[in-house]
């Protein structure tokens, strides 16, 4: 696809005998939000360092602009704004210092840059407080005002709220959310909270253990994974077995000895509750409910949680 | 690379003790008034008391060690604070990043050595124990010039070491220990070590100093050469191996 601003092929990564990535296939879009949503360790900043040719490969490859990043550095970073793991400044320095010095090694030309920086995240322009007695919060604030100081196409933020309160947290996202809409910025961004990323991305990869287990838009996995219906029976043994042979019910799953959840929607509850009853298998309730993402997400990982 | 060195000077924002650090060009200066003035009645010749002040202790022991230090700071606060993996997408040249350090290493010994000179006329003048002669001040501040050149390419080989590590303990072990051993070695052989190679350089035109083996300044510039491109190779491989 040409407007493909990310895109990596069966891209892996070993450490030693462990795999952090397996042939992890990306694919983040011109002027959307991709959310990578993963439990902590699942290999979510190792994808994003390969991404920024941060840490080298140990098979496949990592596509930025519809280049390869190995040899490509020096044209495509100019064009990229990030911020990986935890943003590290110098500590004897204040924010502005701090955002002046990397204006200057990228050659900055915009005089305000560094002002206009702060205003987005909310910090003061020419503070006296030094980088070492900034709360966490500061510190990731003047770390995401690092990665768009430059005005970069793409942005790939390695959980960016991490240490921010509620409503840090919510003004965050809400330039963030700006940043796409308005600049017409592509955001690679990655997150263990799920709500974030729910309220935030056009599209969700999964990731865990280092797999993608899934990559689709947002709207595409409500449509999709939304709703379900809560069945509850007095032997849910039988009644799948019943659901199975005269309705041709395959997309199911039983949750404990009284409760199942029918994927297929479209199923006829009138003649399912008849034929249950008729068996001797009291319906104690059926009824349409919602999946919510973290449902989808503990499904498609089998069953874990987001930590 | 103009502003790669500019920001380097940037970072030295609020860091006392690389001012500090500079208050030791003063310690060999400040002990020749009170070795020469206790000395008693003997004519002391300029030639004789910048050798004691700016010729020995101070390129052998005190500015090494100085160095040393600078090096290990200013290596410490990035790799500690893992910044490097941010400079490397700004993009920052590896190679780049090194010599802009280096630079801020060369800018400050000579620095250091003006003091040590400027210190010694002083203190050699002011309390009268040498007469003021204007070819005994310009070879003082010459010598001062090669040593604050020179021996910030001896240190090559510490800034690699202080580039490779996240701490600053093995940098400032190896720092002493390759200070001492580079003044040791002077007496054993003068080519195998880039401090003992300098010391040749510097010590080849100034009367009175007797050295153990030939001065040979082609093995001595050879000595720091090798020394200084391992180490550059070093270094390159190390801030690399993130990779």
């Amino acid at each position: 696809m040409d407007n493909l601003m990310i895109e990596t092929r069966q891209l892996t990564k070993v450490y030693g005998e462990q795999t952090a990535v397996n042939k992890v296939n990306l694919h983040v879009q011109k002027g959307r939000i991709y959310g990578l949503l993963g439990r902590n360790g699942a290999g979510k900043t190792t994808i994003m360092k390969m991404i920024l040719g941060l840490t080298s490969v140990t098979s496949g490859e990592a596509f930025v602009f519809g280049q390869n990043i190995k040899g490509n550095e020096k044209r495509i970073y100019p064009r990229v704004g990030a911020i990986i793991e935890t943003p590290g400044f110098y500590p004897n320095l204040t924010g502005t210092e701090n955002l002046e010095i990397f204006a200057k090694l990228r050659g900055t030309s915009k005089p305000n840059a560094v002002k206009e920086a702060l205003e987005v995240v909310g910090l003061p322009y020419k503070d006296k407080k030094i980088f070492s007695k900034y709360s966490l919060g500061m510190k990731q604030r003047l770390g995401i005002a690092n990665a768009i100081l430059h005005d970069p196409e793409l942005l790939i933020l390695d959980e960016p709220t991490n240490g921010l309160d509620p409503i840090g947290i919510a003004e965050v996202r809400k330039f963030i959310r700006d940043l796409c809409v308005e600049r017409g910025k592509t955001i690679l961004i990655s997150s263990h909270i799920l709500s974030e990323i729910a309220l935030l991305a056009d599209d969700i990869g999964i990731i865990h253990n280092g797999i993608l287990l899934e990559e689709n838009s947002l709207a595409e996995l409500q449509k999709k994974n939304g709703k379900y219906i809560l069945l509850q029976v007095s032997d849910t043994a039988k009644a799948a077995l019943i659901l199975e042979r005269r309705f041709h019910v395959k997309e199911y799953s039983v949750q404990d000895d009284h409760t199942l959840q029918l994927y297929d929607t479209s199923v006829n509850m009138a003649e399912i509750n008849r034929t249950l009853m008729m068996e001797n298998i009291s319906v104690i309730s059926s009824q349409l409910c919602n999946d919510t993402l973290e449902d989808y997400f503990k499904k498609v990982t089998g069953g874990e949680g987001i930590a | 690379m103009l502003s790669l060195i500019q920001t380097e000077f940037l970072k030295l924002r609020r860091r006392k003790f690389i001012g500090v650090m500079l208050l030791a060009a003063l310690l060999m200066p400040l002990v020749g008034i009170f070795y020469f003035s206790t000395s008693g009645g003997s004519e002391i010749s300029p030639m004789q008391f910048y050798k004691w002040t700016a010729f020995s202790y101070t390129p052998w022991i005190i500015l090494p060690l100085v160095l040393g230090m600078l090096c290990t700071m200013l290596m410490y606060d990035e790799n500690q604070n893992d910044m490097l993996k941010q400079l490397w997408i700004v993009p920052v040249n590896r190679m780049g990043y090194f010599f802009s350090k280096f630079a801020v290493v060369m800018l400050y010994s000579i620095c250091f050595m003006s003091i040590t000179a400027i210190s010694s006329i002083l203190s050699g003048i002011v309390p009268r124990i040498i007469a003021f002669t204007s070819d005994s001040v310009s070879f003082l501040f010459i010598k001062c010039l090669e040593i604050g050149i020179l021996t910030p390419f001896a240190m090559i080989p510490v800034l690699a070491v202080a580039a490779s590590q996240k701490g600053y303990i093995l940098p400032v072990c190896v720092t002493i220990v390759y200070t001492f051993l580079g003044f040791i070695l002077l007496m054993v052989n003068m080519y195998i070590h880039p401090l003992s190679s300098t010391t040749v350089i510097i010590m080849r035109n100034i009367d009175g100093v007797v050295m153990n083996e030939p001065i040979h300044i082609g093995k001595a510039f050879l000595c720091i050469g090798i020394w200084g491109a391992v180490s550059t190779v070093w270094a390159r491989v190390a801030l690399s191996k993130g990779k």
